[in-house]
């Protein structure tokens, strides 16, 4: 009891001393977030963003023809007035020019109405649009394709009306069939003028098949740089235990009631707290200013958080316990963190690393840490599903300090 | 001789092979200022470290008040204060949180904590600066700190690792004071330093110690008259006498 009691005055201590610290607190609080915002805004877009879709259209027609008019309905104007998943329609007015374009793979590809497409739709002997694609881009040519016959039967839809009308009214002896051919034309011509004046002449219908959304960036962007900063914070609190050897404070802590495990407790306790403030401040940064989902099992993102508040505090002792100066302490904290956390995926998802460097990183603490938070939060993981995360983090709690302990006893000698 | 309140025997301490103390043996009555002198690289502080269980001795044992070293680490912890020669403050903390920080470790309670912190700023004067850093003091009022620490909690035996290093004659003056309140209050103190005059006007007794071994222990005056007459004779002619004029690392 006298032990507990001075573990946590002990703890108590170094938090005292670390809210005194106005530069340990900006390097483990403050520079922390503006690392967080930097990064979430730069991997906004990276991670799934909605890119819209761009049908490029040209024509051969000399000016006037009809396939001008259907362009200039079909042209989108303002993108600000396309809807959600709606392709932009962008007029390309040299049609050599965008052949050229995806002969050098400027472009995509392009839809391109041919020269005789007025004297067609108006005689109604039909024609064919034009699909020029760069053979390499298959989405691109599919979306073309698909546009392209969207137009073609839209066109062919009226054909099949005008020439159905016109064939009744001979049937009904209403019209002759010597002026069928005229009248023919002039509704071919009424619909044409009808189809190029409307807004409508090709719509877009865009379906969302299951909840798909465009993945938060701070999923991923939050948890990684909190293991990174926390095992920063921690190594850096080795520093804390050398300091307290060098200048004769742990002398004196040891010659009270305080025995050595009391000291390594306090010292792994106070390490524990100051972790815990960060890591409680980084989430609810996450949460209310990044809007992050803390996925379908919260309770394991909590475990994950307090397991690798312990790897990393225990971490921290058995650092304090290798080292003989504050300098090395600092030192050897700056290195370890930078090597284990981009190893261990707190810089970018392990998942796009190739497979030999997810082996290396299974070394590290942190890459079982950040793996168990991509779980919950960008796949949407059950609880289940990071049970092996956790054991491991455990398993890398009790061996970090365990060497703490047997380092430390002799270490005090 | 009055009742032996620190009894040591016999104590060896090794480092890397090289002896630091080798085979100490003495008592400390209560209430009585013992002093203890010499070279640098001598074995004082060592002795002092292991008398307050940071260091365990290779052989050899101490009592304190009763308890064994070896046996009762814990109540010889409980019965002991150190005032180390190096100044083991924090620096980012108050006066006031540090004695409080260090009194709770002694056993205290936070109001009786304060309490005692509160007395003993007063004792060293620094009441006024009770809530300041101790980053911003100077040498003296750090030294002052530094023993005033060491009264923190119920101990019965201060172990002072020169407690008087680098300060003006004020600081001093005021330490000197303070230290002899406390053996008047019955307190039992190890005093251990460069300066001869001190040990000549505080100690009640003093041993001379060099390469991890006493060379010499009586009161001031027995020491001088082992080379000549006590009013004539200076403790540093005797310890000189006795330690060598070569110098030491």
């Amino acid at each position: 009891m006298k032990q507990l009691r001075n573990i946590w005055l002990l703890t108590v201590k170094d938090l005292k001393l670390f809210a005194s610290d106005r530069g340990a607190l900006f390097f483990a609080i403050l520079f922390p977030i503006l690392f967080i915002v930097l990064f979430n805004y730069m991997m906004t877009g990276v991670m799934g963003e909605d890119t819209r879709l761009e049908i490029n259209i040209a024509t051969q027609e000399p000016a006037g023809g009809i396939s001008y008019q259907l362009l200039a309905a079909m042209e989108t104007k303002d993108d600000a007035t396309l809807k959600p998943g709606e392709p932009k329609i962008i007029w390309l007015k040299d049609y050599e020019q965008a052949k050229q374009d995806v002969e050098n793979k400027k472009l995509s590809g392009f839809i391109a109405f041919p020269k005789d497409f007025s004297e067609a739709v108006m005689i109604g002997y039909g024609t064919s649009l034009e699909v020029i694609f760069n053979p390499n881009n298959t989405q691109a040519t599919a979306a073309l394709e698909g546009v392209a016959q969207s137009i073609a039967s839209e066109l062919g839809a009226a054909q099949v009306v005008n020439d159905a009308v016109i064939s009744l009214l001979v049937e009904k002896d209403l019209l002759s069939p010597g002026t069928a051919g005229d009248l023919g034309q002039s509704i071919r011509a009424l619909l044409t003028r009808q189809a190029t004046t409307s807004d409508v002449m090709i719509t877009f219908s865009t379906q969302t098949a299951g909840e798909v959304k465009a993945e938060n960036p701070a999923n991923f962007v939050v948890p990684g740089y909190l293991v990174m900063f926390v095992f920063f914070t921690a190594a850096f609190s080795a520093s804390q235990l050398v300091k307290e050897r060098q200048n004769h404070t742990l002398e004196r802590i040891l010659s009270s009631s305080a025995n050595r495990n009391a000291v390594l407790g306090g010292v792994f306790c106070g390490t524990a707290a100051k972790s815990l403030i960060q890591i409680t401040i980084f989430w609810a940064v996450g949460i209310l200013v990044f809007k992050m989902d803390m996925g379908v099992s919260p309770l394991a993102v909590i475990l994950i958080s307090i397991l690798m508040i312990m790897v990393s505090s225990a971490f921290g002792v058995m650092l304090a316990t290798m080292v003989k100066t504050e300098r090395s302490a600092s030192s050897i904290g700056v290195i370890t963190s930078l090597i284990l956390a981009p190893l261990g995926g707190c810089w970018w998802p392990l998942f796009i690393t190739p497979k030999w460097m997810q082996f290396i990183a299974k070394i590290t603490p942190h890459a079982w840490a950040t793996n168990g938070f991509n779980k919950l939060l960008v796949f949407g993981s059950d609880f289940d599903s990071v049970v092996p995360e956790m054991l491991v983090l455990l398993g890398f709690a009790i061996v970090f300090g365990l060497i703490a302990i047997l380092r430390f006893k002799t270490d005090a000698e | 001789m009055g009742e032996a309140f620190l009894a040591v025997k016999d104590i060896y301490k090794s480092f890397n092979g090289q002896k630091a103390v080798n085979g100490v043996s003495f008592t400390i009555d209560k209430g009585e200022i013992f002093g203890l002198l010499g070279p640098n690289g001598a074995g004082k502080t060592t002795v002092i470290r292991i008398l307050s269980t940071v260091l365990a001795a290779d052989t050899g044992d101490a009592t304190v008040g009763g308890y064994s070293l070896r046996k009762n680490p814990a109540e010889v912890r409980d019965l002991v204060g150190v005032c180390p020669q190096d100044l083991a403050l924090y620096e980012d903390l108050s006066a006031l949180d540090n004695l409080i920080f260090f009194g709770q470790l002694e056993g205290l309670n936070g109001r009786e904590a304060k309490a005692q912190a509160m007395s003993h700023l007063a004792l060293m004067g620094l009441t006024e600066r009770a809530k300041g850093k101790i980053s911003k003091f100077s040498g003296g009022m750090k030294r002052r700190i530094n023993l005033a620490i060491a009264l923190m909690g119920n101990s019965k035996l201060l172990f002072l690792d020169e407690p008087t290093v680098g300060i003006d004659p004020q600081s001093r003056n005021n330490i000197f004071e303070t230290i002899r309140g406390l053996r008047d209050k019955g307190m039992t103190i190890l005093y251990t330093t460069h300066y001869m005059e001190e040990a000549n006007r505080l100690c009640d007794r003093i041993a001379i110690m060099d390469g991890g071994k006493f060379v010499a222990m009586d009161t001031p005056q027995g020491l001088k008259r082992q080379i000549g007459d006590p009013d004539k004779v200076t403790l540093e002619d005797i310890f000189l006498k006795l330690t060598g004029r070569s110098l030491r690392d």
